[in-house]
């Protein structure tokens, strides 16, 4: 494991920022880290990259322990509110950060970042010309500096418009297909979906769920039916198989499988009983919805009750 | 101050008399002056050192790249030293020049050896400032910082007068107040010894200024004064990263 934590919890006073958070990543994989604002997520990644110290637990990143100086020389780290040295040139900026990991080919890795980046050619102006989405793509540059084995991205596309989120997650496959592992945090579900392996919820400092994307979006499938000739008899045989069954205002039926296999099952048995099919459509569940269930409002409820 | 006394015969053979005394006077107020103006400098410079970028989060980028937390503080110690040094050195040398430019008997006297101590205390001064600041700058933010460190500053110019003023009225009690303020904020005494060596014999000149500037000093310090300084500023360095080292940059 490239992160492991046991038990990681943070108290400012009275307060837990975060409790007993066990996380295990694995090298290699784009790891997302989702919750509400003012979950825990920025102060979990806080103590991962040794700004924060735990109240209490432990936990190893990149086989050292939370805080161990030489595991940063192969780590990454772009923090959520990114403000940086605006006296300096993009590149003197790189140049110090190059000098902070002791880089030794200075020029190329610079060059390699900003055109990752794609501040090429804008590295001669002074950062604090930058607008707020150039800014952020320099301290994406930044964080690239080292060639990182381990990045954690906070919020990386907060100040971004469409294009620049597609070029970071660009960025982001890039890195993975390099070995790299990305520890993602960020509130733009679909971002998260479209790029990470594996996903942990937190919610009010607590772990809530942690699955990988595949088991946790293909755990359940909505199926809408739509058919001719639908008997009370064979309702009732479907309801007792699929207790989720409704039927909607338009008569169509909603159902919710465990598995696709399922599908073609159930489709030969419509037709089986003499029904006419005319539709038959798998929904996967999104992140959102998922994400909705467990810490919106609806987990809220259901954790409440 | 030495245009009333002039080194002719107008003023009937005053001028001659009390120009040696003007001029002591006049050179310790440019000693004076620069000094609190480095001061004051030293403690702009180093009150948000580091509390400016914990609240802005600059140092988030930072501190995430191998380094440690007491090369952090060293660091910003160090640059922080070389700048006030060579602003102090440039204000000293002014001094100098402009004294040697005027004629004024109390530069153009100078031994090599007195320029020397005398510029290695001078350097002193922010040196021990800059101490006592970066604690602060780790533990306040910036402008309380700053706020606190004029105030002790200040607090060390009055420990030196309240010292000599126990010293006209023979009043132990007094003296160990003002040694008490000096061992808090020893900066007036780090001033004053350099003063002492750069315009020696000017008790009467030194008198003459305090009440009007509220500072002064007692006895001349003592080896053990210095010893006590050098405990201090490394001390409150120690305090620094020792603090540092523990804190949570959220």
């Amino acid at each position: 494991m490239i992160i492991e934590t046991h038990a990681l919890t943070k108290k400012y006073g009275n307060k837990t920022a975060c409790d007993q958070i066990n996380l295990a990543v694995e090298a290699g994989q784009v790891y997302g880290f989702l919750g509400r604002n003012g979950a825990g997520k920025s102060t979990c990644i806080k103590m991962l990259t040794g700004l924060v110290f735990p109240t209490s637990g432990s936990g190893t990143v990149l086989g050292k322990p939370l805080g161990d100086v030489s595991a940063r020389e192969r780590m990454g780290y772009l923090p959520e509110l990114f403000r940086y040295q605006d006296w300096m040139t993009g590149l003197d900026l790189l140049n110090f950060h190059a000098q902070l990991v002791k880089l030794k080919n200075k020029k190329d890795q610079i060059g390699r970042a900003l055109k990752l980046v794609g501040l090429e050619g804008q590295e001669k102006y002074k950062v604090g010309s930058y607008s707020k989405g150039m800014q952020q793509r320099i301290g994406l540059a930044c964080a690239l500096l080292p060639n990182p084995q381990l990045i954690f991205l906070d919020e990386p596309t907060s100040a971004l418009d469409p294009i620049g989120r597609k070029d970071v997650r660009d960025i982001i496959v890039a890195l993975k297909k390099e070995g790299a592992t990305v520890f993602l945090n960020s509130h733009l579900l679909s971002e998260v979906e479209a790029v990470c392996d594996s996903v942990t919820f937190i919610h009010k400092g607590t772990v809530v769920k942690s699955a990988r994307m595949d088991e946790l979006l293909m755990n359940k499938i909505s199926l809408t039916i739509r058919v001719k000739g639908m008997t009370e008899d064979l309702l009732g045989t479907m309801h007792n198989q699929y207790q989720s069954l409704q039927i909607l205002a338009d008569g169509s039926l909603t159902a919710t499988l465990k598995d696709y296999e399922e599908i073609p099952a159930l489709a030969a048995k419509l037709i089986s009983h003499g029904l006419t099919l005319y539709e038959l459509t798998p929904h996967r569940e999104t992140l959102e919805t998922v994400f909705m269930q467990l810490v919106g409002e609806e987990g809220l409820s259901s954790q409440q009750s | 101050m030495l245009n009333y006394f002039p080194n002719t015969t107008v003023t009937h053979g005053m001028g001659n008399q009390f120009r040696p005394f003007a001029i002591q006077m006049v050179t310790k107020m440019g000693f004076q002056f620069s000094a609190m103006l480095i001061a004051l400098l030293t403690i702009m410079l180093g009150s948000g050192a580091i509390a400016s970028e914990l609240e802005s989060g600059l140092i988030q980028g930072i501190l995430t790249r191998p380094i440690h937390r007491y090369q952090f503080i060293l660091g910003k110690l160090g640059g922080l030293v070389l700048l006030a040094c060579t602003y102090a050195t440039l204000l000293f040398s002014s001094i100098l020049v402009i004294g040697a430019l005027f004629g004024l008997s109390t530069i153009t006297s100078l031994t090599f050896s007195q320029i020397l101590s005398g510029w290695l205390l001078y350097l002193l001064l922010p040196v021990a400032v800059l101490c006592v600041t970066i604690f602060g700058s780790v533990t306040l933010k910036a402008v309380p910082n700053g706020i606190l460190m004029i105030f002790i500053y200040i607090l060390g110019n009055v420990g030196g007068m309240v010292e000599m003023i126990g010293q006209y009225v023979n009043n132990n009690s007094v003296i160990g107040t003002g040694i008490f303020i000096s061992l808090v904020s020893p900066f007036q005494t780090i001033y004053s010894t350099m003063e002492r060596i750069m315009v020696p014999n000017s008790e009467l000149a030194a008198g003459a200024m305090a009440g009007a500037s509220l500072s002064g000093s007692g006895k001349p310090a003592s080896i053990w004064m210095f010893l006590y300084i050098a405990i201090y500023m490394l001390g409150f360095v120690t305090l620094a990263i020792r603090k540092f080292s523990r804190k949570d940059i959220s």
